[in-house]
Formats: C-alpha cells, sequence, structure tokens
C-alpha cells in the first residue's frame, strides 16, 4: 500500500459514516437520506407529455419516502445512521412493484460499485391467513412470507451506436404463492423499450426488468436465507456491495452481509437497439416487489457509490 | 436552505368510488400542502371531496380536521397543513350518477 493509498483509508476508516463502506479510489455519490432522497426518483416510463400514454408496466411505480421506521409497536426505529432512511413501497396489490432510480453518466470504462446497508419488510396486518403454510409459533412470524422480492439494477448505454445493457439482479424471497425461495436471480432478457411496446413488437408484461415474464435465471449457488427478524416491526440493516464493469458490461460481484458472489460468468442481456441520446448514460435501480395484497417495503440507511475511473 | 420534496401520488388515476392515497411518510416536514389537479370529471353531477388524514403508524387513521372545498369541476386545488405527525393521506369521495374523475395528486413538504 503507498502512503496515498495508506492515508486514504485511514481517512475512510476515520470517517465513522464512511468507515462502515469499502468504496473504490473515487466516490461519485454518498447519500444520506437524513439529507433528503439525494437523487433517487420515481422511475415513470417514457411519454410525448401525456401520462396516459406512458406504458402500463412502467406508469406507478410509487413516489420515495423519507422514512423515520415508525411502526405501530414500537414507535420509531430510526435509521442505522441518524433518523432517516429512503423507503421505497408498493401499493397492498398483487404484483405491484415500486422502483426508483439515480441517474448519473460515466466518466470512463472502469468499474462502479454500489453499497448501501438496507432492510426489507412487510407491512404489519392484523387477522390475516398466513401464505406459505406456516403458523406464527412464537419464533416466526407469517408476515415473513408475504415479503416478495427486492432488485437491484443499472441501465447502461454507451453511445447513439449502442449497446445498451442492465445488469439486474432479484433477490426472491417467496415464490406467488408466499412459499420460500430465498435466492438471487439475474434477467435472462431485456426490459422493453417504450417504443417497442408502442409499436406492438413486445407484448407488455407485469415485470418492467424483462421481456417476458419467466425471464429470470436463478444465480447459482445463491441460496441465501436473510434476517427478516420475525415480526413486521423489528429492523436490521443488511450490507450489500454490487460491483460492475462498464469495460465487459457484466457484473462483478454481489457481497450481501458476509456472502460474496462471483458474477463475471453470468450473462446480461443487451437491447436490440441502440439509443439516441443516451451517450454514457449510468442509472441504478432499486426496487421492491410484492406478491400479495400486502404492502412491501424496501429501506436504504444510506448508499455509497464509487468508481475506480 | 430549508429540504423539500414533491411526491406525485396519483398520476392520471380515473375514480368511480371513494379512494384513499397511500400512506405517505412525511415526519421530517414542518409544513405540507395538497393539491389535487383534476383534469376531467365525467357523469351527471360528478363531485370530488377529500379531507386529510393523519396517523401514528401508517396503519390507522383519523381525520386531521381540514378539507378541500367539495370540487364539482376541472381544475387545480390546493390544501396547506401543518402539524400532522409522521403521516399523511387524503380520504376522497366521488359522487354523483355514474361518476368519473381524472386527477393528478401532489404532496409537497417542507421542513
Amino acid at each position: 500500500m503507498t502512503s496515498i493509498e495508506a492515508m486514504r483509508t485511514a481517512l475512510i476508516q476515520s470517517d465513522p459514516r464512511l468507515s462502515k463502506y469499502n468504496p473504490l479510489p473515487r466516490i461519485l455519490c454518498f447519500d444520506d437520506f437524513d439529507d433528503g432522497v439525494n437523487g433517487w426518483t420515481e422511475l415513470l416510463g417514457n411519454h410525448d407529455g401525456d401520462l396516459d400514454n406512458v406504458q402500463p408496466d412502467r406508469r406507478d411505480f410509487r413516489p420515495p419516502q423519507i422514512s423515520n421506521l415508525t411502526f405501530f409497536d414500537v414507535g420509531s426505529h430510526g435509521a442505522m445512521g441518524g433518523n432517516y432512511a429512503l423507503k421505497i413501497a408498493t401499493r397492498p396489490r398483487p404484483n405491484h412493484q415500486a422502483t426508483v432510480c439515480k441517474r448519473l453518466m460515466w466518466a470512463g470504462a472502469g468499474q462502479v460499485q454500489l453499497e448501501t446497508y438496507f432492510t426489507f419488510k412487510a407491512e404489519a396486518t392484523f387477522d390475516r391467513e398466513p401464505r406459505g403454510g406456516r403458523e406464527y409459533d412464537g419464533n416466526y412470524h407469517p408476515s415473513e412470507a408475504d415479503f416478495g422480492s427486492f432488485t437491484i439494477g443499472n441501465d447502461v448505454s454507451e453511445s447513439e451506436d449502442g449497446p445498451r445493457y442492465h445488469c439486474v439482479l432479484r433477490y426472491v424471497n417467496t415464490d406467488q404463492d408466499g412459499e420460500f425461495v430465498q435466492k438471487w436471480f439475474s434477467t435472462t432478457s431485456p426490459s422493453p423499450s417504450t417504443k417497442a411496446l408502442v409499436a406492438g413488437e413486445v407484448k407488455e408484461v407485469p415485470d418492467f426488468h424483462v421481456t417476458r415474464p419467466g425471464d429470470w435465471r436463478e444465480v447459482p449457488d445463491s441460496y441465501m436465507p436473510l434476517c427478516y427478524n420475525e415480526v413486521p416491526t423489528k429492523v436490521n440493516w443488511h450490507y450489500l456491495r454490487w460491483r460492475f464493469d462498464l469495460s465487459t458490461r457484466r457484473n462483478v460481484e454481489l457481497q450481501i452481509n458476509d456472502r460474496v458472489m462471483d458474477l463475471r460468468d453470468v450473462p446480461v442481456p443487451v437491447r436490440p437497439d441502440p439509443y439516441w441520446g443516451l451517450s454514457r448514460l449510468l442509472n441504478f435501480s432499486l426496487d421492491v416487489r410484492t406478491h400479495t395484497d400486502v404492502r412491501n417495503f424496501l429501506y436504504a440507511d444510506s448508499i455509497l457509490i464509487s468508481v475506480d475511473w | 436552505m430549508r429540504r423539500s420534496h414533491t411526491a406525485v401520488v396519483e398520476r392520471n388515476t380515473t375514480f368511480d368510488s371513494d379512494f384513499a392515497t397511500e400512506p405517505f411518510e412525511c415526519a421530517w416536514a414542518g409544513e405540507a400542502r395538497w393539491f389535487i389537479r383534476v383534469l376531467d370529471m365525467a357523469g351527471p353531477n360528478t363531485r370530488l371531496s377529500a379531507r386529510a388524514q393523519v396517523s401514528p403508524d401508517g396503519l390507522n387513521w383519523c381525520d386531521e380536521g381540514s378539507r378541500f372545498p367539495e370540487i364539482s369541476e376541472a381544475g387545480l386545488y390546493t390544501l396547506p397543513l401543518r402539524d400532522f405527525g409522521g403521516w399523511l393521506r387524503l380520504d376522497c369521495q366521488v359522487g354523483g350518477r355514474e361518476p368519473a374523475v381524472k386527477v393528478l395528486i401532489y404532496l409537497v413538504l417542507k421542513e
């Protein structure tokens, strides 16, 4: 380690806000949600000024909220650091998905890393029939089976000649019936463009990230039960570190707490057409998806995006 | 400079019966202002009533005490609020014979 690297490491490790992260050499964003949404905004499909023309699968991704994680039984949890976290919330409707995105550009075709401390919860319900066949037993709460999935993704476009692609990784907590899956999946087809949907070249599917509903592939060796902590109102913060490489157009790895998955061999679907006006696009997305009539929530304490360029 | 945030809680949505907006967390904000932009009101004698509701937990709701004047034609309407605690929503009644009300609803929050 050079003296400059040692100095940088010492500075990061002595900063209580940064020392929980492992940034690449240049920090592009450190988004502390005590200061607002920091550019994480609701994703909305393209339109011509008439909002009726937004395609159905990208019309209702819900506005982000700044939450102090207040629950009916214990009051305010607060965030991991400070009082507030970013909250993404679905409607209480099966297969509803809430998505936020952050829009940047890339200044070098190198590695990009997103880190966050996150938690996921299903909304508390009362007198509800348990899904997935498991009753409350004191240590297990049926709320855990009310949580569907959450997803991280990017949107990268290189030039007007292309290509444009999305690295998308989804943690599927339960299947449609509430049975636990608890594995990671990647997409095998790209999100259809608004142009293709408007032209009728692609049929709209109720899952924004893929061209056809089943176009997800299990990430090998990704079984990963995450700590839900039994009830819908106890919050533990998970560490997530996701790295991708703009030079290879692939994921590099995903770390969740102590588990690290090498993703370099996971294929990343490329959109079939180049895109006008998106040169050097570098967007990030976070979303949460419910499988039932219970709101699902994804919270982020803070997010750090760093690069090696 | 004070932090602020605008949320579009309904976007070109058409309602033909009573509804409540999704719960929205606002504990960080000291003031709020609702906007209802009515794009279209169809059906004879169609009316929209909207009152502010508050909640300690996002699950159980009661009236805050403020409400929009009854809306009977397209236009932009607003309602300011203070001292609302941690959660806000609008509880809305759609009246008339075979009514259809198409709206955008904005919640503007400020420290």
